[in-house]
């Protein structure tokens, strides 16, 4: 017989104890460099600003919200009463929108491009969606509460928005456009 | 990493596949009449199962098709049956993710460690508990039936369900505590009776899953008992939905490793049987397990990123201990792998990566169960995907998350859960499969099918598509692009793959069922233990240190309920102070 034919008749080891536990290391060695990986790359992104956290307790400063909550019958005593762009008198800008089933307030919201935008969201009856494509807006509508997160758009042009949190019946309708328009 | 003081017998190394000797079998039960009972509870919790299962099933394709562009829901036919896709989806959700699961588990993690100990348990208690658990899911089945209820899977508050349904819940799911109560006590017992021994593998296995369960539910429990129970009835004006949801998320989180580690149980000590290999080290399954019941539930708040009013130190807390449980899915990856490869070198495989052809793959048993496994590999990555906060909001409440669970409990646990049928239904009543090649056609094609579903939804998601909506009648044309034609049409040809793949595995499952009875199912399909290459022993006194550290499975449960404690402590406490009520609404 050759020496690959012989090969090919040769018993074949098995695994046992002492080799399975070397085999067993080396693969918590590989499962830990991949944790300790995901770890970091977490961190980075904390680092680098790219991590999209919301504001915390939002709407401090916001007539008739407390701790980042309000009344959504008394929508009409709070900044959402008028849903859209805000000129504040330090010229920053802020953004209200209401999530109503199944519409968005404003119908169709008008930002500029290139400067931060505080946006505030709430709903005035369910649970709802506030879902910016080709963005990483992306937050829950929850009557009763105000999210809050603060962008700046780089790009001019149209964005959909969609709600993506399910409110009933006429749920996917509940679609917009965003526009945002080139700075001046 | 593994240390065993009672070396594994030496191994003729063969290349021929020998039979393996039984290594073990389940403790003989004389009294017939009481292991006919003991049979008879388990398999009416699996034929349950599998009942919601199928109604479950038949409402997907509709859904995949939905997702292709194409609205079935006009259908007279469907209309009759379903007033909205919402409420198919409701139904779709609640009877796979709930029911189906909680049934099958609910009988499989009493019959084993039962069996595993040879124990003697109170049979009028177990009854008791399958028909309360059922009685709670006909209740919670009327309202969705009727439309009453028409709330999705997670039940969020403010949209309002009848009270019926929220009861009935409750009493379903609280049901399975009951389980909880009745496998922990017979180990209990066991131990008082066995001082000095270790617990047996597929036990040990089942009480740490019923403990982690234990501390998943009591979210759950407690959203729907304190909050949504006396608000549906009137009693209390509203509910604040952010603390539901939070209370929610505390299970919901942790209930899919409640669905995981059953499918883990076999995959450990049953599938090297059906290989023809061994499980590669006992304390190593020890560890794994008891580092899912320590790390499962502390880790929730992954699934509120998008949340207002929740700190981001905690959303950054839970996230790192969500990556922290990748590592007991690794281990079990390695594990399982190294007895699969026993298995094909015990039958001449060589190669790197050639030994795996030498497995059954014939075996609808076996390959149910390693296609199972393979799923998983792309369903865990996405989830770590999920799981990071800088992903999410890219990720969040698009079609990838579908696409995700699809291959994790729909595949991963679910097509586990029908290839375990295949032996556990012979060996509970006696009957036979009424043919091996349906029964494969129906595991390879599920695994295909949700492949293909996986792949039109994750990219579907990457392209904008949201969940659980009717995208097929939306009056816009946002979902029209041509960017999503491609997508679209794999994951319609996903929605009829998998029902011709559902049509043929309840065509075996009801097969089985409806046939004769040939004998009492022990000798013709035993319970399939395997031989270990590192046993754990049977002595604490000269088990390695993992095994008497992992021994102690009642002060891990407490540690276990402690962090889940710290890690929702702080966060529902803010919640409590800062509470407010919202009325509800009826939308659908």
């Amino acid at each position: 017989m050759t020496k690959s034919q012989r090969h090919l008749t040769d018993p074949v080891p098995r695994l046992e104890h002492h080799s399975l536990e070397q085999i067993e290391n080396i693969w918590f060695g590989i499962a830990a460099v991949m944790s300790f990986l995901l770890f970091m790359s977490a961190f980075a992104s904390f680092i680098s600003g790219t991590y999209p956290g919301l504001n915390g307790a939002s709407g401090h400063h916001l007539a008739g919200v407390v701790n980042g909550r309000l009344d959504p019958k008394l929508l009409a005593a709070t900044p959402f009463a008028k849903p859209g762009l805000h000129q504040n008198p330090d010229g920053s800008l802020d953004v209200f929108v209401v999530t109503r089933a199944f519409q968005f307030e404003p119908a169709v919201l008008h930002v500029p491009a290139g400067k931060p935008l505080t946006f505030y969201v709430t709903s005035a009856d369910v649970l709802h969606g506030y879902s910016v494509d080709g963005t990483n807006i992306n937050v829950t509508s929850v009557p009763g509460q105000v999210a809050s997160f603060t962008t700046t758009f780089r790009h001019a042009g149209t964005y959909n928005t969609v709600c993506n949190e399910y409110c009933g019946i006429g749920h996917h309708n509940m679609v917009t456009r965003m526009i945002v328009d080139p700075p001046q | 990493m593994t240390t065993s003081p009672v070396p594994s017998p030496p191994r003729r190394a063969t290349s021929v596949a020998a039979p393996l000797p039984r290594v073990q079998q389940a403790p003989a039960i004389q009294d017939t009449a009481y292991l006919a009972s003991l049979k008879k509870v388990t398999q009416y919790y699996i034929v349950t199962a599998f009942l919601a299962l199928f109604v479950g099933v038949m409402i997907g394709p509709l859904q995949a098709l939905n997702y292709a562009g194409i609205n079935l829901y006009d259908n007279p036919i469907v209309k009759a049956l379903l007033k909205s896709y919402y409420q198919g989806l409701s139904l779709h959700g609640v009877l796979n993710a709930l029911v189906f699961t909680q049934f099958f588990i609910s009988g499989w993690m009493l019959y084993l460690p039962v069996r595993d100990l040879g124990a003697r348990i109170n049979m009028k208690f177990a009854w008791f508990t399958y028909v309360l658990m059922t009685a709670g899911l006909l209740m919670a089945a009327v309202s969705l039936l009727s439309n009453r209820a028409t709330l999705l899977y997670t039940f969020y508050p403010p949209m309002e369900g009848d009270a019926l349904f929220y009861i009935g819940a409750a009493i379903m799911v609280g049901s399975s505590l009951l389980v909880v109560g009745q496998v922990v006590s017979t180990w209990w017992n066991w131990k008082r009776a066995n001082p000095g021994r270790v617990t047996p593998l597929v036990t040990f296995m089942s009480v740490a899953t019923w403990m982690m369960w234990a501390v998943a539910s009591l979210g759950i429990v407690t959203e729907v008992v304190v909050l949504l129970i006396p608000w549906s009835l009137g009693i209390t004006q509203g509910v604040d939905p952010l603390l539901s949801k939070t209370l929610f998320w505390w299970t919901g989180h942790a209930i899919v490793y409640f669905w995981v580690l059953p499918a883990y149980i076999s995959w450990y000590a049953f599938v090297p049987h059906h290989a023809g290999g061994r499980t590669a080290s006992e304390p190593l399954t020890r560890l794994v397990f008891v580092l899912f019941l320590l790390n499962s539930t502390p880790v929730g708040i992954h699934h509120q990123y998008a949340d207002p009013n929740i700190s981001n130190l905690w959303k950054t807390i839970h996230m790192f201990l969500t990556f922290l449980i990748a590592i007991p899915s690794l281990l079990t990856a390695f594990s399982v792998a190294a007895s699969l490869e026993d298995a094909a070198r015990a039958r001449g495989g060589r190669g790197l990566v050639g030994w795996v052809r030498k497995l059954p793959w014939g075996n609808p048993v076996f390959s149910a169960q390693v296609l199972a496994m393979i799923s998983f590999i792309p369903g865990g990555a996405g989830g770590i995907v999920n799981a990071s906060s800088s992903f999410s909001p890219v990720v969040h409440n698009t079609a990838w998350i579908p696409g995700h669970f699809h291959i994790t409990v729909a595949t991963a646990t679910a097509l586990t859960f029908m290839g375990i049928s295949l032996w556990l239904i012979p060996h509970l009543t006696g009957k036979r499969l009424p043919s091996v090649k349906i029964a494969s056609f129906g595991v390879w094609s599920w695994f295909f099918g949700m492949m293909l579903f996986a792949l039109g939804m994750h990219w579907e998601g990457l392209l904008g598509v949201t969940r659980r909506a009717q995208v097929s009648a939306t009056a816009q044309d946002i979902y029209h692009t041509a960017q999503l034609a491609l997508p679209q049409a794999i994951t319609g040809i996903s929605g009829v793959v998998l029902l011709a793949s559902a049509v043929a595995y309840f065509y075996v499952l009801f097969g089985m069922l409806l046939s004769r009875r040939i004998d009492d199912g022990e000798a013709a399909a035993p319970i399939p233990y395997s031989e270990a290459i590192s046993p754990a022993g049977e002595q604490l006194a000269t088990a390695s240190p993992i095994v008497r550290a992992t021994e102690p499975l009642l002060a891990l449960w407490v540690m276990a309920l402690l962090l889940v404690l710290l890690m929702y402590g702080p966060v529902i406490g803010k919640l409590l102070s800062n509470m407010q009520p919202v009325p509800g609404w009826r939308l659908y």
